[in-house]
């Protein structure tokens, strides 16, 4: 069996442990912790992601599909991030899982304190901090807002599971601190699956 | 830091920007409504065109501004700092 036949096999396996998670709890802690000590596990058989097998990004950051569901359902992705890549604080409506394969990620997690009575503004506290390097994964709830950051000098390589695929993720709202802003972009849950 | 004059050209205003800010920074900071989302080049809401002069791009997603774009003269506001003046157009339609 080659490599890609176990890779894919692998992940198989771990959408189905996903999914019997979710079909017994919910989504709920719990059941985001427990997903994300099965990734965890997965994300340790680096021998099933060779890095040969995934482009590097161009610029610096690109997500590989490894195996996305029909009929709207999970998505699995292997992400590369490059040194100095970010992202502000966002809440991206649907939950998600991770693992690092290697290098390491900030993720900055953050609670909105406004009352959103003031369309396009918004203010955010941070309330917490997780790096995800190889060993360690995080879980985030469907409204959860995060930032992340890819620190040191080395590739941030990890897997992801998304409740949505990525090119059906609903709306997105980013949080931008130095402007005191919310924006959204448009949501993808009307376009058709890729 | 060298500030460099940029020209928005969907209001016709030239505004301040220092080398070590974004061109979305200090439109931003001018009051103009620039489009943004995210401000950390993965969105792609504030794509613009950059009509004249040089910017340099911090990091982004691949998917945010694809290189036949930059070929095109493309450029993420959020992204780009100015090392010229310049002159820079946004393409989201209008709101």
């Amino acid at each position: 069996m080659s490599i890609a036949e176990k890779r894919n096999r692998a992940c198989t396996k771990l959408l189905a442990d996903v999914h019997a998670i979710v079909d017994k709890e919910g989504i709920y802690p719990s059941a985001l912790h427990e997903m994300k000590l099965k990734l965890v596990a997965l994300a340790k058989r680096t021998e099933l992601f060779p890095l040969a097998d995934f482009a590097m990004p161009v610029a610096q950051g690109r997500n590989h599909p490894l195996l996305v569901e029909d009929n709207d359902g999970l998505g699995l992705y292997l992400t590369i991030s490059l040194p100095g890549k970010e992202a502000a604080p966002h809440d991206h409506g649907i939950w998600c899982v991770n693992a690092a394969l290697a290098g390491r990620e900030r993720h900055q997690l953050f609670r909105r304190t406004d009352d959103g009575a003031t369309p396009g503004r918004a203010t955010v506290l941070k309330v917490g901090e997780v790096t995800v390097e190889p060993g360690h994964g995080m879980a985030m709830a469907d409204h959860d807002i995060h930032s992340t950051m890819v620190l040191g000098k080395e590739p941030a390589i990890g897997l992801a599971v998304y409740g949505y695929a990525l090119t059906r993720f609903p709306s997105v709202s980013w949080y931008l601190p130095q402007f005191g802003s919310v924006r959204t972009t448009a949501s993808r849950r009307h376009a058709p699956a890729a | 830091m060298k500030t460099y004059r940029v020209t928005i050209g969907n209001t016709g205003q030239t505004i301040d920007c220092a080398g070590n800010h974004t061109v979305l920074e200090a439109a931003v900071a001018a009051g103009i409504d620039y489009p943004y989302a995210c401000a950390t080049g993965n969105c792609a809401t504030c794509i613009s065109k950059l009509e004249s002069g040089k910017v340099t791009l911090l990091p982004r997603g691949d998917a945010a501004l694809r290189p036949e774009q930059i070929k095109a003269g493309q450029t993420l506001a959020c992204r780009a700092r100015p090392r010229s003046d310049l002159s820079i157009t946004w393409l989201a339609r209008p709101r």
